[in-house]
């Protein structure tokens, strides 16, 4: 594969964003319509006692993404109440548009003290053409099992011959290492099936092999099917020192499968890598594949986790 | 038909009146009863000290009662039946509380995980253990929980009652509805839920409240114990207020309710046949009660004040449960 970086679209300081968000605008994920695009990525405000919530917001963007139409001006979805999964953010929102309804499955998160955070995934539905969702239920749709135990979340789902897809993370461990402060994370690719979309079974593994090492934490699955195969992009880092160190940091990988059960992970035959000297020279995360007027695009995150906003790839094969 | 009638017996176990273990320091919570030839184990949850920001752990063990004398106590348990779970999983603070059931030549447990939460005190998931040593002791199924939350059971998915019926599993249980602030603090509202299974491990929810509340909208209803007799299945269960319910006057009560399919229910309290006692140990509230059959009687154990910080006691039935 090869891609061509088209660079930054979107650098979310330099608008006004719904409630009161300020920095921040990750994993985008599109809604393609017939005149625009629309695309979705979370971004933060910080709560009373200075600690991040994730909100949802949009913008509308020409289908040759050069000009910015509009900014979502009110909330897109409430976060959840009291107690709630996702009381504390929504970080994804992906989106599948479903017939005549447009879904979203939400990445909920709220707060835990002795590991900082847990998710399960959401379901909305949006009745106005996706300016704003509405929960399918206080609970998730996905979440924590035997042998997945906690940090369900990223789901991207589509339906190919009848069967939805949901291919998502699981959290394996969280490691007290002592030179950290606080626990880390290390959380995997796995796969679900659903007739009807909200009812799922996990097929209960882990589908993308590691590469870096058994404490690799894999993140954020896209797919896309062309060529007879379909082609999975995702990202990936270390489980520690990944936010400062730029050799631990994310990169984006790549596995391909014939028949959606069996993935061959070949990272060498992604076609895209950081940059040098640019806003994605320290990480690349949050891939969104998708494809728009007969081409195939990639939108992602640079540095520091999408601070500073997303940036798009073409597929020149 | 008319009310049961329960003779109160009196409490069988405190664990302030023995010399046992650091983790059964206090509290004697939801008693879950295994029969063997000449004793009955009685599996409860206990906490050690809290600590230093007053915070409790719960563990499960239990004590073996001299079958033909349930207050004679001849043994207890030297080891918690469950460790904690790892760092971040659903059980790392708590198994609270647990249920158990023979199956073949092992002993399932059904118990309640608890993990703590920021922004309000605590959430629960169930998680399942398997013995092969007769119950003594459990290993976990797996990190996570067994029955987890889901779109209509946001959270506090705990007070797990594991039965089996016409071959199938039944999984009676509590879940979160809403979380009430009352003076600063978060306070659950639950309702009784069932789930049933082939396997015991993938469950199916049944997705409604089975009981209908009664105090007011918000009552909070726990500890849902079935018991089937004379064709008709029996629930026993307690229930209370939403607010300010750690005192006698909105405290824990037990209630009742029948089914003939175990997913119609027809509450009604005022069959229960059991109460507050004018003094004593279970004289504010009581709670989790536990029914089973020994030796052609029915009995219940049940908790008293302060939701069993002082121990569980003892009734039997007068006849049978019909």
């Amino acid at each position: 594969m090869k891609w061509k970086k088209l660079g930054k679209i979107f650098d979310p300081t330099k608008y006004k964003l719904s409630n009161d968000c300020v920095e921040f605008a990750q994993s985008p994920q599109t809604l393609v319509l017939d005149d625009f695009v629309r695309i979705y990525f979370s971004t933060r405000k910080k709560d009373a006692n200075g600690k991040y919530l994730s909100h949802i917001s949009f913008i509308d963007i020409d289908k040759i993404f050069n000009k910015i139409i509009r900014v979502s001006e009110k909330t897109v979805i409430e976060l959840g109440e009291l107690g709630c999964f996702d009381e504390h953010g929504i970080f994804p929102m992906h989106i599948l548009k479903d017939g005549d309804k447009i879904l979203a499955y939400t990445c909920g998160w709220y707060r835990k003290t002795s590991v900082s955070v847990e998710t399960s995934v959401g379901l909305a539905v949006s009745l106005d053409g996706g300016i704003t969702f509405k929960k399918q239920g206080a609970g998730p749709i996905l979440t924590s099992s035997l042998h997945e135990p906690f940090l369900v979340g990223d789901a991207f789902v589509r339906q190919y011959e009848n069967t939805y897809h949901m291919w998502y993370i699981y959290g394996t461990h969280w490691l007290n290492l002592p030179e950290d402060t606080t626990p880390a994370r290390v959380y995997k690719i796995g796969h679900a099936t659903s007739d009807d979309g909200i009812s799922w079974i996990k097929e209960g593994k882990q589908i993308i092999t590691d590469k870096l090492n058994a404490q690799e934490c894999q993140a954020l699955p896209t797919v896309i099917m062309f060529d007879d195969v379909y082609h999975m992009f995702f990202c990936y880092r270390q489980a520690t020192g990944f936010r400062k160190n730029k050799d631990r940091g994310y990169r984006i990988g790549y596995a391909f499968s014939k028949d959606l059960i069996s993935w061959t992970r070949d990272d060498s035959n992604v076609g895209i890598d950081i940059s040098e000297n640019d806003w994605d020279s320290d990480m690349m995360c949050y891939p969104h594949v998708f494809s728009c007027d007969g081409k195939v695009y990639m939108l992602y995150n640079g540095n520091e986790f999408g601070r500073l906003g997303f940036g798009l790839a073409v597929l020149e094969k | 038909m008319n009310t049961f009638k329960w003779k109160k017996l009196g409490r069988v176990f405190n664990p302030a009146d023995v010399n046992g273990p650091d983790w059964m320091n206090e509290f004697a919570q939801a008693p879950s009863v295994l029969v063997f030839d000449k004793f009955i184990r009685v599996y409860f949850s206990c906490r050690p000290q809290p600590d230093a920001n007053g915070q409790y752990v719960s563990y499960s063990g239990f004590v073996d009662l001299n079958r033909t004398n349930l207050f004679d106590i001849i043994n207890i348990s030297k080891n918690p039946i469950l460790p904690l779970g790892n760092l971040g999983t659903f059980d790392e603070f708590g198994t609270y509380p647990a249920s158990v059931m023979r199956s073949g030549n092992k002993v399932l447990v059904y118990y309640g995980g608890w993990t703590r939460c920021e922004s309000v005190p605590f959430n629960v998931a169930i998680g399942l253990g398997i013995s092969n040593n007769d119950g003594e002791s459990f290993e976990k199924s797996g990190d996570g929980p067994i029955l987890s939350y889901s779109m209509n059971e946001p959270f506090v998915l705990s007070g797990p009652k594991i039965r089996m019926y016409n071959n199938l599993y039944y999984l009676f249980y509590i879940a979160g509805r809403k979380w009430i602030v009352s003076n600063g603090r978060p306070e659950p509202v639950y309702k009784i839920r069932m789930a049933s299974s082939q396997d015991g491990i993938n469950w199916t929810k049944a997705d409604k409240d089975l009981i209908e509340s009664k105090l007011e909208a918000d009552e909070a209803q726990a500890s849902p114990d079935v018991f089937f007799s004379e064709g008709k299945y029996h629930m026993f269960f307690s229930y209370r207020y939403s607010a300010n319910y750690r005192g006698k006057e909105k405290g824990y009560r037990i209630g009742y309710a029948s089914s003939t399919d175990m997913v119609n229910w027809t509450r009604d309290d005022s069959k229960a046949g059991i109460d507050i006692s004018e003094e004593g140990w279970d004289s504010e509230m009581i709670s989790y009660p536990h029914v089973f059959e020994l030796d052609n009687k029915t009995y219940m154990f049940y908790l008293g004040n302060q939701v069993g910080r002082h121990g569980f006691g003892l009734a039997q039935l007068e006849g049978i449960l019909k």
